[in-house]
């Protein structure tokens, strides 16, 4: 454990290329808070006599209690590297060339499906990650999720195999088999990295290979780990071989023949596979001899490995011996930290790649140079990714990275929300940043100024932002950009106060809630219902814990959970519809039309956006779904909030004055978007049409109050006209259990309106996984539905997947759109029954 | 100049005769455009308002007031015509286009009366102006638009302050509402327009056909005028923008007490 006082932090700081920011990933249950843990215990700075406690960064109470990691959590550590591991390091920006010791600021992160906007918020922060894979269940759906995101992030990965101890002890894997596990997740890691990148590309190489170091193996439970490096080291002057050569030699197809003292490539009647033979052979012969009490070969083991126990170490037998031994042989902090600091970039070398898509504004401005070069004197810029709760109720730290300048207290700054477009006014505010703070763990501790490639907390930002935004110093300076979750908040619950005098105390809590959870949504509905949207049922579950006991403090009703539905249609409207303005001097003429299979998921991914130069956007959209080339540039816009999966085309010939009213055109467009005309839902998946317009000629009688109102009517006559049907979401859901269990889940996806798509076994265990879609709406009560049917064998994931049409005509009560139109409609407050097309349609 | 005061009944033209006035020109005769007459005795007016380019129709019922309520002559003309020519520019060809009304009703103006000069109340309205003066200078008249191009937010101040009582008739835009804005003052919705410009861009002084107004009482008036019943009348179900205007049934006049 280092002791460093916060002076000494200070300093560390300055040094930009010995800072490490990284976070620690994987699929629930796969061991990341524990093994965060050992690192926490070998190299936590200030923490001091709390550290290697269990779980360090699951802060709250009920992180503890479930064992799940609900909220990401920083810490800070300080960690040597020697002499002779410096060397490892070759890139000059990757090490001041005097400096051994490196600030690594890590994150950890939650596992479970349902927090994953924690995840994103973490990995926006830093620069590498930790991918935990549990080698046992090997990689699972949320690990690619988070691999997925995390490159998308151009966060570079390293991997890390954990709960080896499983595979020795409870399955007794040999070797060989052991190895093709390893060989196999590796191969997985590395197909899921290379679908999103390549190693061609800006990042440089991000695929990870054992050879290279950049793979560790261990177990976190018990504290220990290594790579082949460590191996490497231990043969190198056996063999009178360069480390990194040797590396190279320990894994994939080498053999070797201990007789005749060759290497091959091939497998032969009389030689071994080199990683069985020096890495797992040493270690099956430490686990043997421990565990089946083997006194005398026991100790000479130890002897050999040259490893000295404590005499308290001594008494013990067994899996605790094993543990003491183990760990002394192969710390787990050691490895870690020097795969760390070995393998992941600093803020130096990885803003220079980032920064073109972390940054909204021209990448020759100011604030885009000073981030590329991460300049501690350039203009601040920093990004805020999630707030934190303070001791003081109602308050929030605002958790961020600083890219480039300095941070400090007391320093005025511009405090831009997600909305600030430069040279506007909305969404900017002009403060004095009140403190910044390091957040290590459950502490937290004042601080000066803190330079780029940091990450820290700021005090008094929390009222001028909602969930995220930019700070800087450049009058001029763009915002980076927001972050993109992989899940959307699709179940919804109603709540109220028991005793009706508490409301103002509920939507205060509901301000602070939606503040303290990245991805948490709380509306209010126009029939004043307050709405909290969550990921799944325990984000909710979570959320409204948190809501009742920590924010509003007051006993409150929920309603039963409810997803949200789209809105989109299934033909082309039946008719070009018009509608007339107010004055009824302008006219609008607009068709709806379905887009084709794939689009909406395009712009979602962003594959398709706003932002792209709409030649490139026309020939995209032309060659892969076939739009008119001509039209496919005319995009007016994109919604609702300008990024949706709707889209506004104008395809007239020569209207005057069309361009003026555009601005208005596009406000009513995403307004209609967003609350669609059948249950004010968001629509999705519609392409509406501008055919024609009249207008006055007269600037004056087109504005805004005339035109928004009429472009609303004309969307909804225009979706009215084309079939509208209701969308529903769909989770993909990965159930893990034994063959005998696999009847069992059938039963209960089929009364749930489920379909089993894909069943496998899980190579080399007695487990199955069965992969199945799962209307969100049918979700609730299917973790505890599945437990009873299977006797508790089968373990569900569930991750929002895609949007599906729910079939049925809407306007017929009897159908289930139907009976969901209704129900909404009533929910919200709004008048009963779709309303009559001639409310929305003009006649000439 | 001997001017003649062009009046919808609305707050605009009705401050720029105020100054007209204070420029020194003298009001010799007020002039209106109606909607057409049926034949149908029970409704004397079939349409109240005609969604016309040019003129304000709603509250056509309490123009005949005006004449009494100032002590000028008024002279009336029914509209015949349509907008036929919709473009910005304006060349009377056909005598069937609604601006054609207003030439008829000035050169009656100006044969009885001598005017050298008309009032008209356009702010912003380029449509409008160019098809005034297009009858001004066919008739050789001038036109005097004291209002033409102030900003509207300055003026809608001034017209409050003025003295001026003038109540919304007709709203047609998004933001304003029947049940709460018909039959209010200026001064009342003042606060609304502004938000609503905020909001949508509104043009605070209606010039868009957002809202048309009454002026029931100003400085010039020698009686004001009073409204004694009144009925909403919606015009189209817009769910967003719903429009609507005020009907006069019953109006009267009152001393003004000083």
């Amino acid at each position: 454990m280092v002791n460093f006082t916060v002076d000494e932090i200070r300093v560390m700081m300055d040094k930009k290329r010995n800072i490490r920011n990284m976070s620690v990933i994987a699929h629930v249950d796969h061991g990341k808070s524990t093994l965060t843990d050992s690192l926490v215990g070998k190299a936590g700075i200030i923490a001091g006599a709390k550290a290697g406690e269990m779980r360090f960064t699951d802060t709250r109470k009920d992180e503890q209690e479930r064992c799940i990691t609900i909220k990401s959590t920083a810490v800070t550590m300080y960690f040597e590297l020697s002499e002779k591991d410096c060397a490892f390091i070759t890139n000059p920006e990757q090490r001041e060339s005097t400096e051994k010791g490196f600030l690594i600021n890590l994150i950890d992160s939650p596992g479970h499906v349902d927090f994953s906007s924690e995840v994103t918020a973490a990995l926006r922060v830093t620069d590498g990650a930790l991918v935990v894979v549990d080698c046992v269940s090997g990689v699972c759906v949320q690990t690619e999720t988070v691999l997925r995101q995390a490159i998308g992030e151009r966060i570079k990965p390293i991997l890390f195999m954990n709960k080896m101890d499983r595979a020795l002890l409870e399955l007794q894997l040999d070797q060989e088999a052991l190895y093709q596990t390893f060989q196999r997740i590796v191969e997985n890691v590395n197909v899921i990295v290379a679908t999103y990148a390549d190693d061609e590309g800006p990042m440089g190489e991000i695929s990870v290979d054992p050879s290279k170091g950049s793979v560790g193996f261990g177990s976190g439970l018990h504290g220990w780990a290594f790579t082949l490096k460590q191996f490497a080291e231990m043969y190198a002057d056996k063999f009178k071989i360069d480390t990194i050569k040797l590396m190279n030699r320990l894994w994939g197809e080498n053999f070797f023949n201990p007789t005749t003292k060759k290497w091959s490539k091939t497998k032969d009647a009389d030689n071994k596979r080199s990683f069985n033979m020096y890495v797992l052979d040493p270690l099956y012969k430490v686990f043997d001899a421990i565990m089946n009490y083997k006194k005398e070969e026991t100790d000479s083991l130890l002897t050999k490995l040259g490893i000295k126990l404590s005499l308290e170490d001594r008494e013990k037998d067994g899996k605790n011996l094993l543990k003491a031994v183990v760990r002394q042989w192969l710390p787990a902090g050691d490895t870690l930290l020097q795969m760390i600091a070995i393998h992941l970039p600093s803020p130096a070398v990885a803003q220079k790649y980032r920064t073109e898509m972390l940054y909204e504004g021209p990448l020759d401005d100011e604030s885009a140079v000073a981030m590329k070069n991460c300049d501690p004197n350039g203009p601040l810029m920093m990004y805020i990714s999630k707030m934190v709760p303070t001791t003081d109720k109602g308050r929030f730290y605002a958790f961020g990275r600083v890219f480039a300048g300095k941070v400090c207290t007391g320093m005025k700054a511009r405090i831009m929300g997600p909305n600030y477009v430069p040279g506007n006014k909305a969404d900017l505010y002009e403060k004095a940043i009140q403190r910044t703070v390091l957040m290590m763990g459950r502490f937290v501790e004042a601080i000066e100024d803190v330079p780029c490639g940091n990450i820290c907390g700021l005090v008094g930002v929390d009222q001028f932002l909602v969930k995220t935004g930019t700070i800087s110093t450049f009058k001029d300076a763009h915002n980076l950009r927001v972050m993109k979750f992989s899940v959307s908040p699709v179940v919804r619950v109603a709540v109220e106060p028991k005793n009706p005098a508490d409301l103002p105390k509920l939507v205060e809590g509901l301000k602070r809630l939606a503040k303290s959870d990245p991805m948490v949504q709380c509306i209010i509905e126009e029939s004043g219902e307050h709405i909290v949207a969550g990921a799944g049922e325990l984000h909710l579950e979570i959320c409204l814990k948190d809501l009742e006991e920590d924010h509003a403090c007051i006993p409150l009703k929920k309603s039963d959970p409810v997803v949200s539905y789209r809105e989109t249609v299934s033909e082309e409207s039946d008719q070009v519809c018009l509608s007339k303005s107010p004055n009824k001097h302008n006219r609008l003429y607009m068709k709806a039309v379905p887009m084709p299979d794939g689009l909406p998921e395009d712009i979602d991914k962003g594959d398709v956006n706003a932002r792209d130069d709409f030649k490139i956007r026309g020939r995209y959209l032309s060659d892969k779904y076939e739009y008119d080339v001509t039209e496919a540039r005319k995009i007016w816009c994109f919604g609702p909030d300008t990024t949706g999966p709707n889209l506004l085309m104008d395809v007239t010939k020569g209207v005057q004055y069309l361009n003026e009213i555009k601005d208005s055109v596009v406000a009513g467009f995403q307004w209609a978007t967003k609350e669609g005309v059948l249950c004010d839902e968001n629509m999705r998946g519609v392409r509406f049409n501008i055919h024609d317009v009249t207008l006055h000629a007269d600037a004056i009688h087109r504005g805004g109050g005339q035109i928004i109102p009429t472009a609303r009517r004309v969307f909804y006559a225009s979706v009215l006209t084309a079939a509208p049907r209701l969308m529903e979401p769909v989770y993909l859901c990965e159930i893990q259990c034994p063959e005998n269990a696999v009847g069992g889940i059938y039963g209960v996806l089929n009364r749930r309106r489920g379909h089993v798509f894909e069943e496998s076994q899980v190579a080399g265990t007695p487990m199955f996984i069965v992969k199945a879609y799962l209307p969100v709406n049918e979700s609730f009560g299917f973790t505890a539905d599945l437990r009873s049917n299977t006797g508790g064998q089968a373990f569900p994931q569930c991750v929002f997947d895609h949007w599906q049409i729910l079939p049925g005509n809407p306007f017929e009560v009897t159908t289930k759109p139907g009976q969901v139109v209704t129900d909404t409609r009533k929910r919200k407050g709004l008048k009963e029954g779709i309303p009559a097309l001639d409310s929305y349609l003009d006649k000439l | 100049m001997r001017t003649v005061a062009l009046i919808s009944g609305g707050k605009d033209s009705c401050y720029n005769i105020l100054q007209c006035i204070a420029a020194g020109h003298e009001i010799v005769a007020l002039a209106n455009l109606h909607p057409p007459i049926s034949s149908n005795e029970s409704n004397f007016f079939t349409l109240d308002e005609m969604d016309s380019y040019m003129y304000q129709t709603v509250g056509h019922d309490a123009i005949d007031l005006y004449s009494e309520a100032t002590g000028l002559p008024l002279y009336r003309e029914a509209i015949i015509g349509t907008s036929l020519q919709q473009g910005s520019d304006y060349t009377h060809e056909s005598p069937e286009d609604e601006v054609e009304d207003l030439y008829r009703l000035l050169s009656h103006v100006k044969e009885m009366e001598s005017i050298e000069a008309v009032s008209v109340g356009a702010i912003l309205s380029n449509y409008q102006r160019v098809r005034v003066e297009n009858v001004c200078n066919r008739l050789g008249l001038t036109s005097l638009s004291y209002l033409w191009q102030r900003d509207q937010e300055e003026l809608l101040n001034e017209m409050i302050l003025s003295g001026m009582n003038s109540i919304l008739i007709k709203v047609a835009a998004l933001g304003l509402d029947p049940k709460k804005h018909l039959g209010k003052s200026l001064q009342e919705c003042q606060h609304d327009l502004l938000k609503l410009k905020a909001k949508f861009g509104l043009n605070v002084c209606g010039e868009g056909g957002e809202y048309e107004t009454l002026t029931l009482d100003c400085p010039l008036f020698k009686k004001s005028i009073v409204v004694i019943e009144s009925e909403t009348v919606p015009h189209s179900k817009d769910p967003f923008a719903p429009v609507a205007y005020l009907k006069f049934p019953k109006l009267s006049l009152a001393h003004k007490v000083f």
